[in-house]
């Protein structure tokens, strides 16, 4: 998502590290000490993400001043909440690495996981997997 | 008519048993692919009956005859037979209507289900240009979030996509199993075959044999990702991975039915690999083109039919003597 994305990427990310609202000229006078690249591109840029509901604005003197609607946070929470409950939409979006499972099912997958490296200590497991102060790891493996 | 009852029969049997035979045979896990294979390959099969059933009904059957002008002729009387009173044509009427209800479901569902995922996976696209940062060296785009996940967004846009807490969770091993296992994913173009899946079951929601195909499919192809990653990959980094990434962490967005499927896989993974036999891939394979084969022959002179009503001289040819 070269471009378009990049840019608007880029304007999101000023946006969010600044503390006051910027007017267009603000964003492209940033913009451009990093890279060439013209005004109406960025005003079109931030006239779409005002369209789209990233952004709001608000008209002082002769030109409009933007901030951001919601933080980064907030966005990519609502992301991750679309991502995460995709399973219910009739057509398939995404593919997960795998489902959420409840905390009673995790214990049970956690059980069979340490018995199974308990086990594998015998067998000659590869074990290369665990590293110690990792917090997920259910057991210290055999070493 | 004996042939399209014989189809339905075979599609009504087919629907009921095959569900039953082929879930709980234990053969699927150790080739998920084929397993896969069969169940499109069913799914099909009865799709195909079915639509043939309908054609049966609309086109006479006439028997081959070497002697093309009397094949013609033949054609012609029974063509005419069949839409000639009103119930035979009210009959052959009636089969050209479940055909064409049929095709065109599939393909407005079909239709549909693209656009809709297509629209979604852009707009995910977009959302995660803004939000998410690159990490080449992965292969992947990194979200910040307190939630441990990794998935991937196929089709045109396609990225896998990791949080911040996966990233903090994982080892190296298991971060690079998960990669693998959603590589695979991409490229093996597993959301087509969803897609496929998800299409019958929106055309036809009250076929169980579809729900429960659709159903399998996604477990199955997650098996066969995770087979592709353990080609790479110590089998255990892949069933740790799941387990850290199942829990989650974080608070409780979206909970997903089917917990099952995670606790499957660790403990296939933490068994060692077993694959299928040659031979029985062989025959699972044959078994696959048998199922789609089937409906064609049954229907095979109601579809040798359909290729000489194409070339019927209908207009032409006065009222045969006699």
């Amino acid at each position: 998502m070269h471009g378009l994305g990049a840019l608007e990427a880029a304007v999101m990310d000023l946006l969010w590290s600044a503390s006051e609202p910027r007017t267009v000229r603000a964003v492209v006078d940033e913009l451009q000490q990093r890279r060439q690249i013209a005004y109406t591109t960025v005003m079109t840029v931030m006239d779409n993400l005002h369209r789209k509901g990233w952004l709001r604005r608000e008209l002082v003197g002769r030109a409009y001043l933007y901030e951001p609607v919601r933080s980064q946070e907030e966005h990519s929470a609502e992301l991750m909440g679309e991502a995460l409950a995709h399973s219910l939409d009739p057509a398939t979006t995404l593919i997960h690495f795998v489902e959420r499972i409840s905390p009673g099912e995790a214990r049970l997958l956690r059980t069979a996981l340490t018995r199974a490296t308990r086990g594998a200590g015998t067998q000659g497991f590869r074990e290369d997997a665990s590293r110690p102060g990792q917090r997920h790891q259910p057991s210290d493996g055999p070493t | 008519m004996i042939v399209a009852a014989a189809l339905v029969t075979y599609a009504a049997v087919l629907a009921v048993v095959a569900p039953r035979l082929l879930r709980e045979a234990a053969w699927s896990e150790r080739a998920p692919r084929l397993a896969v294979c069969l169940w499109q390959a069913l799914s099909l099969s009865v799709l195909a009956a079915a639509v043939l059933a309908g054609l049966a009904l609309a086109v006479p059957s006439v028997p081959f005859n070497i002697n093309l002008a009397e094949m013609l002729q033949a054609c012609v009387v029974s063509l005419r037979d069949s839409y000639a009173t009103a119930s035979s044509a009210s009959v052959a009427g009636s089969g050209l209507a479940v055909v064409a209800v049929l095709l065109i479901r599939v393909a407005f569902c079909a239709t549909a289900g693209l656009l809709q995922s297509a629209r979604a996976r852009r707009e995910h696209a977009l959302k995660l240009a803004i939000l998410a940062r690159p990490a080449p060296a992965l292969g992947a785009v990194i979200l910040a979030h307190e939630t441990a996940a990794a998935y991937c967004l196929p089709g045109r846009n396609r990225r896998i996509v990791l949080t911040t807490a996966a990233l903090d969770a994982l080892g190296e091993q298991e971060l690079a199993a998960v990669l693998a296992h959603e590589r695979a994913h991409l490229a093996g173009r597993h959301h087509l075959a969803l897609a496929g899946a998800d299409t019958l079951v929106r055309a036809f929601p009250a076929v169980p044999l579809f729900t429960v195909a659709r159903r399998e499919i996604g477990r199955l192809l997650e098996l066969a990702a995770d087979d592709a990653a353990s080609r790479r990959h110590p089998r255990l980094s892949i069933a740790t991975a799941l387990t850290v990434l199942a829990a989650g962490g974080g608070e409780e967005v979206g909970l997903a039915a089917g917990g099952p499927t995670a606790l499957g896989r660790v403990h296939r993974l933490l068994a060692p690999a077993n694959p299928l036999g040659l031979v029985r891939t062989m025959a699972g394979g044959t078994l696959a083109v048998v199922l789609l084969l089937v409906p064609i022959a049954i229907a095979a002179g109601p579809l040798l039919g359909l290729g000489h009503t194409l070339y019927c001289p209908l207009p032409a040819v006065p009222p045969p003597a006699s």
